[in-house]
């Protein structure tokens, strides 16, 4: 998809300078810069989840997406295996969670990359989230998908041990 | 060359009574010509016999005759040279130069190769890498290649962790040279970035490779999970 955009964009560029050759070059060449800069900037720079994010939920406690209303550490927003605040959008008809009901959760899966201490870095393809209540404790008893070695260091040992995969 | 000499040394005696650190200055703004002046610099930068000759110019008399045995000995150490001793007064002089022309002739056959700043970066980068190597030997790494990497990983040290996938991207950096691997995990792409030259990493095996017409793969992320699967 990127690649298609990226050609038409030349293709665009090509007929331009063709029709256009008494404009000086000058002013072309910065709306080709411009076009360039966007072009190399189609690489999503994904960052933080901050309020209004939604994300997926991945354990069986009844919700399927939540959207963050607080991310309880960090002034920028919520990183893996930070804690959130959030709210519940959209739920299974009958499950613990319901609709519109406030809930804590852990980032399992972010798509921002997080560094590793021995300089490797994880970036996974999606946003989730994993219910926690006020302990800390899952409040589901399955998880869904990999999870990051990240949870370790910040004690959800419970869910690292019901993941189906550590990543 | 006497009398262009002497100016300097009527200059000097008197501040010898002086503290010693701010006459090293003194010495180099001297208002005497030039060439001299840029050998009164590169005496007071050159080494422990500068220091000495600087320090003492009483005995200054006495070491003239120091230097001329110690020229006959060490080249290098020499470059203050035997024309002190020719010389009747105690001061540096523009014979120094060639002295010291002299000294660097006797001693160009063994000088080793001067290391320029630019290349500092490279030749430790190089090191580094040959160290590493030498712990584990690394494979020839391309994007394309489906590799499996076998990672200690320090919270989990009972075994080690398996990381399997096709190379995206490869950012050659020295030491901190790095490859993206990708691959679906239990439904969910997950991209990982291995420096390959760390000391975690326990072997890196290329298991296959794809034929790819590109250095990033980043297409991959908008296509199907299928072409990022690897059992």
């Amino acid at each position: 998809m990127a690649a298609r955009f990226a050609s038409r964009l030349s293709h665009v560029g090509r007929s331009v300078f063709g029709g256009l050759g008494n404009i000086s070059s000058g002013s072309l060449r910065t709306s080709l810069d411009s076009t360039w800069n966007n072009f190399l900037s189609q690489q999503q720079q994904r960052t933080f989840i901050q309020m209004r994010t939604v994300l997926k939920v991945v354990d069986n406690s009844g919700a399927k997406k939540v959207m963050c209303i607080q991310a309880l550490k960090g002034k920028k927003g919520a990183r893996l295996g930070d804690t959130i605040v959030a709210s519940v959008k959209e739920a299974h008809p009958n499950g613990k969670v319901k609709k519109g009901e406030v809930v804590y959760g852990v980032v399992v899966r972010a798509a921002m990359q997080r560094g590793r201490c021995d300089g490797s870095e994880v970036k996974f393809d999606d946003n989730a989230v994993v219910l926690l209540d006020k302990q800390g404790q899952p409040r589901g008893t399955r998880v869904f998908g990999p999870v990051p070695h990240e949870l370790r260091k910040k004690k959800h040992l419970k869910i690292l041990t019901l993941a189906e995969h550590i990543a | 060359m006497a009398s262009k000499v002497l100016p300097q040394a009527l200059f000097i005696t008197p501040r010898s009574s002086n503290q010693w650190p701010p006459k090293k200055l003194g010495l180099s703004t001297f208002p005497s010509p030039r060439s001299s002046s840029l050998n009164l610099n590169r005496l007071s930068t050159s080494r422990f016999s500068s220091n000495s000759f600087a320090f003492h110019f009483r005995p200054i008399v006495v070491s003239p005759k120091r230097f001329f045995i110690v020229r006959a000995e060490a080249d290098n150490e020499g470059e203050l040279g035997a024309d002190e001793n020719t010389e009747e007064e105690e001061t540096v002089s523009e014979t120094e130069s060639e002295v010291k022309l002299d000294a660097e002739d006797e001693a160009k056959p063994p000088r080793k190769p001067r290391v320029k700043l630019g290349d500092i970066m490279g030749i430790l980068n190089k090191r580094a890498i040959e160290a590493s190597e030498k712990e584990r030997p690394v494979p020839d790494l391309r994007t394309g290649d489906i590799v499996e990497i076998k990672l200690e990983v320090p919270e989990n040290r009972r075994r080690l962790s398996i990381y399997k996938g096709i190379v995206i991207s490869k950012q050659n950096a020295g030491i901190h040279t790095t490859i993206r691997v990708r691959r679906i995990i239990a439904g969910v792409g997950v991209e990982i970035v291995f420096p390959v030259y760390s000391p975690n990493i326990k072997e890196i095996k290329v298991v296959n490779h794809r034929k790819v017409r590109r250095a990033r793969l980043y297409y991959l992320r908008d296509k199907l999970p299928r072409l990022s699967t690897f059992k």
